[in-house]
C-alpha cells in the first residue's frame, strides 16, 4: 500500500483477437483511498494504430506519456512515418532502463496493429523495462491480481472484435470492482485494420 | 539514534537504524480456498498444495474437513493455525453431542460458534481465513467466511487464501452476474440472478482454479472439492499443474 | 545523453525515506543450468518469469545471444540480464570486428564481469556463459557481484539445489551431444518441478564446436493448459456503454503533379 505506485491507483488490460487489439484502462485517479478524478485516462495513442497504457504514479504517468509524445513526434519527423507498436515497445524499453537506478514509478503496456501486416502486438513492462511479450493478453496497475484471475478464465483466442470489446470490459469491471484503489468509470479502445472504436463504459461509481 | 548500523550486504548505504532481531510465530502456507452456495447444495474446494517460501512440502495436504453434521470447513493461511482450529471445533462438536444427546449441530450455530474460537484469541490471532458450507436449516445451500479475528458473513460465495484476489472478481461475474446486463436493453437491465446448478458450479471452481495455478506459484498439485448435500457430504478429486 | 540517468534516484530516496517502499522489479526466480560435452557444450532454462508470487510471463526467453557461436542463460532481475547482455553482445561485435577474429568465451565473460563488478552487485544479473570459439568449448559463469567459475557443469537461480541434484547424480566426463542435451533438460524439469519459482517450458542451446549454435526454443512444453469445461464468451451487448466514437482510419494515396505539365503527364506516388 505504501509504494509510490499505489498511491494514486489505476488499472490497465490489453488482449489481442483476431485481426485486432483491444486495450482498456479505469478513469481513476486518487489521493490513496480519496478519489480525485473520475476522468483520468491511461491510454494513450501514439500514431493511427499504436496505443500506450500507463498505470501507477501519475505524475509519472503524465510526465512519461509526454516524453514518449515528445519521443514519438521526432521519430515521426527523422522517418516520416508514424512509429510501429514493435518499435514503440523498445522504445519504452530502453527509456525506462535508462532509469534503472532511480525508476518512474509506472507499469506500461502497448496495444497495437503491425501497420505493414495488420498483425495484432501486445506487451507489458515491469517499471525498469523488461518486456514481457505475450500472446493472449497483459495487466497492469494496482488491480493486476484480480486482472490476471479474471483473464486468465475469460480469454479465449480468435475473438472477434465485439467478442473481444464484451470480453475485455467484462475482465476489466469486475477487476476494478474488487480493488479499493481503480473503478470510477472504465475507457475501451478496440484496434482494427481500418477502424479505432473508443467505448467508455457505465460502471459502479464507488 | 546516532549508532549506525551497516547491512550485511555490500553496501555503501549506511542504515541509520539499528537492526532489529524478533520472533515471528507465523508464516505462510500457500494454498486457495473457495465455497459457493448453490440451492439445495453448498461447496467448498481447496487446493491441496502446502508450501513454505519457494519450496513445496506436499503435493497432497487435504485442507478442507468434514467436521461432521454435514459441515465442510477450511481455515487456509498458516497451517498450523488452521489445523488447530480445524481440531478444536471438531472436538467442541464433539462435546456439543455428549453434552446435548447426540444432537445436531446447525449451521448457524456452527458459524457463531467459530466466531467465539477465533475472538478467543484477538491479541494472538490464528492467522488464518477460515470458510464453511453446509445447509441451513430449511436445507439451502450456506457459506460462511470469517477474518482472522472472527468477523463473519453469510454468503453466496467466497474465495480466500492466497489466490483470492485471482478468483473472486471471476465468481461476482460468474455467480452474481455482476456487470452483466440483458442484452439489447441498453445496459439498463441487470441479468437476474440464478442458482446454478450442481454440475455447472462444480466446472466452475475447477476453471478457477486452473486458472488460478496457470497465474500463482503457491497454487497447483492438486483440486480437492468437498460437496454439501442433503445426502451427506461428497468428494472429488481433479489434478492441478505441478509447476 | 549516453548512459544511465540517476535524475529521479535522489526523489526515490525521499520518497523512500517517507515509507515508500520500492516497487518491485520482475525477477526470473529461475532455473538455469549448462553442461559440457564431447564436442561442445549445452545450455538450458525455463520460461517462467515471476513478480512476487504471480507469474508475469508464463513462456519469456532466458536464453541470450551473445555472439553467433556464445549464448547465454541468465536469473535474477529481467531487466538486468537482458540490458547487461544486450550491451556486452554489441560490444563483442565491435571487439571481434576491430580484432578480426571470431569472439571468444573468456572476452564475453570477461566484458561481463568488468561491467559487473563496476556496478558493485547492483546490476542483479547471474549468468551462465557458454560457447565454442577457436579456442573450443566453454562453460562458465558470472555472478551480480562479478565473480566467475569455470565447470564441467553449472545451475545457477532458485532451482540451482534442485538442477544441481540431477547434475551431481547424472554427470559423467565425455558425453555425447544428445547425453548432455537429455542431462540439461532433466535437470530444468527438477528445477520446473520442484522450485516454484520456476516453471513452465524448457528452452536449449546446443553449441558444438565447428558448427552452429542450436536453440531449441520450448525444447519441452510439460505444462499445456488443458481445455476449460465451459466457454465464458459474452452475449453481445452484455456490457452497458455509455459514449461510442468511431476513428476511421483511411488509406492515403497521394498523386504528385508537377509544375507546368498536364494531368495525363502526372507522376502518380503511392503513400
Amino acid at each position: 500500500m505504501s509504494d509510490p505506485s499505489s498511491i494514486n491507483g489505476g488499472a490497465a488490460v490489453a488482449m489481442v483477437g483476431k485481426d485486432c487489439v483491444a486495450i482498456a484502462s479505469d478513469l481513476r485517479l486518487g489521493n490513496q483511498s480519496l478519489g480525485v478524478s473520475n476522468n483520468f485516462e491511461k491510454v494513450f495513442q501514439f500514431g493511427d494504430k499504436t496505443f500506450l497504457g500507463l498505470t501507477g504514479l501519475a505524475s509519472d504517468v503524465t510526465t512519461l506519456s509526454q516524453v514518449f509524445r515528445l519521443k514519438t513526434n521526432l521519430y515521426k519527423l527523422r522517418e516520416e512515418r508514424s512509429i510501429e507498436p514493435q518499435t514503440f515497445a523498445n522504445l519504452v524499453s530502453s527509456t525506462l532502463y535508462e532509469k534503472r537506478f532511480g525508476p518512474y514509478f509506472i507499469g506500461p503496456i502497448v496495444a497495437g496493429l503491425d501497420s505493414k501486416t495488420d498483425k495484432p502486438f501486445i506487451c507489458g513492462f515491469d517499471l525498469i523495462g523488461c518486456i514481457d511479450f505475450a500472446k493472449d493478453f497483459i495487466v497492469s496497475g494496482t488491480a493486476s491480481d484480480q486482472l490476471y484471475g479474471m483473464c486468465e478464465s475469460l480469454y479465449e483466442p480468435n475473438l472477434e472484435p465485439e467478442d473481444l470489446f464484451e470480453t475485455i470490459s467484462q475482465a476489466l469491471l469486475n477487476a476494478v470492482d474488487r480493488d479499493a484503489l481503480s473503478g470510477w468509470g472504465c475507457v475501451v479502445y478496440v484496434i482494427t485494420k481500418d477502424r479505432v472504436v473508443k467505448r467508455v463504459l457505465r460502471t459502479r461509481q464507488d | 539514534m546516532s549508532r549506525t548500523t551497516v547491512a550485511s550486504e555490500y553496501s555503501a548505504e549506511i542504515q541509520s537504524t539499528p537492526i532489529e532481531h524478533r520472533f515471528n510465530p507465523y508464516s505462510d502456507n500457500g494454498g486457495t480456498v473457495l465455497g459457493i452456495a448453490g440451492k439445495d447444495f453448498a461447496v467448498l474446494a481447496g487446493d491441496t498444495r502446502h508450501v513454505t517460501g519457494y519450496n513445496i512440502n506436499s503435493r497432497y495436504e487435504p485442507r478442507v474437513f468434514d467436521v461432521g453434521d454435514n459441515i465442510v470447513m477450511t481455515a487456509n493461511g498458516f497451517a498450523a493455525d488452521g489445523k488447530a482450529l480445524i481440531d478444536r471445533f471438531k472436538n467442541q462438536i464433539k462435546w456439543y453431542k455428549f453434552n446435548n444427546g447426540g444432537k445436531k449441530l446447525e449451521m448457524q450455530s456452527a458459524a457463531r460458534y467459530i466466531q467465539q474460537l477465533l475472538y478467543g484469541k484477538r491479541f494472538f490471532p490464528y492467522y488464518v481465513s477460515t470458510l464453511i458450507a453446509g445447509l441451513d436449516e430449511e436445507g439451502r445451500g450456506a457459506v460462511y467466511s470469517y477474518d482472522p479475528v472472527g468477523s463473519y458473513e453469510r454468503e453466496q460465495c467466497r474465495a480466500g487464501g492466497a489466490a483470492a484476489s485471482l478468483i473472486m472478481p471471476f465468481l461476482d461475474n460468474q455467480v452474481n452476474f455482476k456487470n452483466q446486463f440483458i442484452p439489447g436493453t441498453d445496459g439498463k437491465e441487470k441479468r437476474p440472478f440464478e442458482y446454478l446448478s450442481l454440475q455447472e458450479v462444480i466446472e466452475l471452481v475447477k476453471d478457477a482454479f486452473n486458472s488460478a495455478a496457470e497465474r500463482h506459484i503457491h497454487v497447483g498439485d492438486g483440486l480437492e472439492i468437498l460437496i454439501v448435500t442433503k445426502d451427506g457430504v461428497r468428494t472429488e478429486y481433479s489434478p492441478l499443474k505441478r509447476d | 545523453m549516453p548512459g544511465l540517468n540517476f535524475d529521479n534516484y535522489q526523489r526515490n530516496q525521499y520518497l523512500a525515506s517517507k515509507g515508500f517502499s520500492q516497487a518491485k522489479a520482475t525477477s526470473t526466480g529461475t532455473t538455469i543450468v549448462g553442461c559440457k560435452f564431447q564436442n561442445g557444450v549445452v545450455i538450458a532454462a525455463d520460461t517462467r518469469a515471476t513478480a512476487g508470487d504471480i507469474v508475469a510471463d508464463k513462456n519469456c526467453e532466458k536464453l541470450h545471444r551473445l555472439a553467433p557461436r556464445i549464448w547465454c542463460a541468465g536469473a535474477g532481475t529481467a531487466a538486468d540480464t537482458e540490458m547487461v547482455t544486450q550491451l556486452i553482445a554489441s560490444n563483442l561485435e565491435l571487439h571481434s570486428l576491430y580484432e578480426n577474429r571470431k569472439p571468444r568465451v573468456i572476452t564475453a565473460m570477461t566484458l561481463l564481469k568488468q561491467h559487473l563488478f563496476k556496478y558493485q552487485g547492483h546490476l542483479g544479473a547471474y549468468l551462465i556463459v557458454a560457447g565454442t570459439d577457436p579456442t573450443g568449448a566453454h562453460l562458465t559463469s558470472v555472478q551480480a557481484h562479478g565473480s566467475t567459475d569455470v565447470g564441467e557443469y553449472l545451475s545457477l537461480g532458485s532451482g540451482s539445489l534442485a538442477a544441481m541434484a540431477v547434475l551431481e547424480t547424472n554427470w559423467k566426463p565425455d558425453m555425447t551431444r544428445e547425453e548432455a542435451m537429455q542431462l540439461c533438460s532433466d535437470a530444468i524439469l527438477l528445477g520446473i518441478w520442484n522450485d516454484l519459482g520456476s516453471g513452465s517450458n524448457v528452452d536449449l542451446c546446443v553449441m558444438e564446436i565447428g558448427k552452429d549454435a542450436n536453440l531449441y526454443r520450448n525444447y519441452m512444453t510439460p505444462n499445456v493448459r488443458i481445455a476449460k469445461e465451459r466457454s465464458y464468451k459474452f452475449a453481445r451487448g452484455t456490457t452497458a456503454v455509455l459514449q461510442t466514437s468511431v476513428r476511421d482510419l483511411l488509406d492515403v494515396e497521394e498523386t504528385v503533379i508537377p509544375f507546368g505539365q498536364k494531368d495525363s503527364d502526372a507522376m502518380e506516388i503511392e503513400a
